[in-house]
């Protein structure tokens, strides 16, 4: 599993959190128009890359905090028998 | 093409492949459901069907019943010959349905059906190209994924393709009825393709934008999709917009960033006219007990394949019907109370009863490309025994529709049917008449039985309730 490379992004990610967080304001105050020859479905690849960047950070510290609760209770385990 | 095939007229928006219903030879043989599949998806599907997360969903029973037909197969042959490579049986849905049909928890189970394979695909290296629910249907209360032909590898780096589908046509619904009390079926029967993000965040003002997942997943896109549209409304050429590389980490994660969000999502049932009919129905006893005897008495002359229950309320007599036939449509227009036997019947595994939520004054017509692409509600399966139970007074005085039309249209399909007609001095009838300038005198007993012996023959009667109403079994006339 590469989860490694979103340790590698750290600045990059960094930019569009920030990016996602001003995004995120001025929603709420923005109103929408209808369209016709774009694409609506093409604004989704920006979409999932930065709800994917959030997601992956949530995603990373479930894993390894498992990982890590696992090990403790297996150790604690070990100690009771 | 073979007389007996016809290509499903719901089934033509991918072009790798279709599906196709063959109807039997023999009279009494049953119609089976072919998959058409090209050069390219027949070789993934052959990897795919070795995969064991893919048999253990299909074990499960979250993915329909499929196998891979011989080539020498005589129906199969039949579908090659329309230029596919390959061929797959699928296992025969017994009613097909459409989102706008399901309650809420029916569409939040869908969805998390949805979630779920496409997690699971993930995790061994596959992917699903759209997240739709008209690939999901129902055997009974039970949830089932049809669109085998969706799957395909996933190469690290690219990101949940059906992401915006999902969204639109399963979250977005959700939210609307969770966070804000909206009823999304009409909004769902209109959007073919789902609520795009930019016509639902009209929705959602104020502080309403704080409530769960809002922000993320309706304001955001709607956000990108907007100022995108706005900056490229004028231009010659559209602006090429190549996909970052996704990890594993962010496709999968936002999957399961969405799966809590949608177990999160909820609904109080409230107590509506029919939610609680069980408690609230106008009947002693002794009464209620008679009209169960004379459901049962007729729906267990003969099993039948197909039994629909319009105006089920919370499926008492849909319970005793399904006992003696395979298959239970319930339909009623009260979303709480159908709400309410979907429930208790997805607790049931091997419930036979499928709930669907319909105006029966305004039922799902035909629509989508050419007005066929999604069937007409009584252009499905037809059934052999309709219970139209105490209902013909509200088609009559709620929704104006004269007795003589409503009793038509149950001849037109062609079944049997158990109709009870409540009578002007039930206090029910009472009830709906008063404070109405319009008193429907056309609507009394004697009426009723001339109307309805135009189309069907009185082949059995009860009283009930000391004669405010009376119970007829009726058989279609020829």
């Amino acid at each position: 599993m590469k989860i490694t490379s979103t340790n590698k992004r750290s600045g990059h990610e960094a930019r569009l959190v920030l990016m996602l967080q001003i995004g995120l304001i001025s929603n709420l105050f923005f109103p929408s128009i209808a369209f016709a020859y774009v694409d609506p479905g093409s604004g989704s690849v920006i979409v999932t890359t930065i709800l994917g960047l959030i997601a992956a950070i949530g995603y990373t510290f479930r894993k390894y905090f498992y990982k890590i609760k696992r090990k403790l209770m297996g150790k604690k385990e070990e100690q009771e028998q | 093409m073979d007389a007996r095939l016809e290509a499903n007229a719901g089934s033509f928006r991918d072009p790798v492949n279709r599906v196709y219903e063959v109807k039997p030879k023999e009279k009494n043989g049953s119609t089976r459901i072919l998959r058409g599949l090209n050069k390219d998806l027949l070789a993934s599907y052959e990897q795919l069907s070795g995969e064991k997360f893919f048999q253990k969903a299909m074990s499960k029973g979250q993915i329909v019943q499929t196998d891979l037909l011989p080539l020498d197969d005589e129906d199969a042959i039949a579908v090659l010959s329309d230029g596919w490579a390959g061929v797959l049986e699928h296992e025969t849905v017994p009613f097909v349905t459409y989102p706008y049909e399901w309650t809420f928890s029916m569409l939040k189970d869908a969805a998390l059906l949805q979630l779920d394979l496409i997690e699971q695909s993930l995790e061994n290296g596959w992917t699903l190209k759209d997240a739709t629910p008209y690939n999901i249907q129902w055997i009974g209360s039970r949830p089932v994924f049809i669109d085998v032909g969706s799957f395909m590898p996933w190469k690290e780096g690219e990101p949940w393709v059906g992401y915006r589908q999902f969204c639109s046509m399963f979250l977005t619904p959700l939210m609307l009825r969770s966070h804000l009390g909206i009823d999304y079926l009409p909004l769902l029967r209109s959007y073919i393709d789902g609520i795009p993000p930019t016509e639902a965040v009209k929705y959602f003002s104020g502080t309403k934008r704080l409530k769960k997942g809002v922000i993320s997943h309706i304001l955001f896109p709607a956000k990108v999709e907007n100022s995108i549209a706005q900056r490229e409304r004028d231009d010659a050429l559209a602006k090429k917009r190549t996909p970052h590389k996704q990890s594993k980490a962010m496709v999968v994660g936002l999957v399961q960033s969405l799966t809590r969000l949608v177990k999160k999502l909820s609904i109080e049932i409230q107590h509506t006219d029919w939610s609680q009919y069980d408690k609230t129905h106008s009947y002693q006893d002794v009464d209620f007990e008679a009209k169960k005897a004379f459901v049962l008495k007729h729906a267990s002359t003969t099993p039948r394949d197909y039994v629909w229950d319009v105006g089920c309320n919370t499926g008492t007599f849909s319970r005793i019907a399904s006992e003696n036939c395979h298959h239970v449509i319930s339909v009623d227009g009260d979303h709480n109370a159908v709400e309410q036997l979907y429930l208790a019947e997805k607790k049931n595994k091997g419930s036979n009863i499928l709930p669907l939520v319909m105006n029966l004054s305004n039922i799902s017509p035909g629509q989508g490309w050419a007005g066929i692409e999604r069937q007409a509600f009584d252009q499905r399966k037809k059934p052999d025994l309709v219970l139209c139970l105490a209902l013909i007074h509200h088609v009559r005085m709620s929704a104006n529709i004269p007795n003589v039309l409503f009793l038509k249209w149950l001849r037109s399909l062609n079944a049997e049917v158990i109709l009870e007609f409540v009578n002007r001095e039930d206090e029910m009838v009472v009830k709906l008449l008063t404070n109405k300038k319009e008193q429907y005198e056309d609507y009394n007993l004697d009426q009723f039985i001339a109307d309805a012996e135009q189309y069907f023959t009185i082949s059995d009667r009860a009283p009930l309730k000391g004669g405010k109403r009376e119970i007829f079994y009726l058989k279609p006339r020829s």
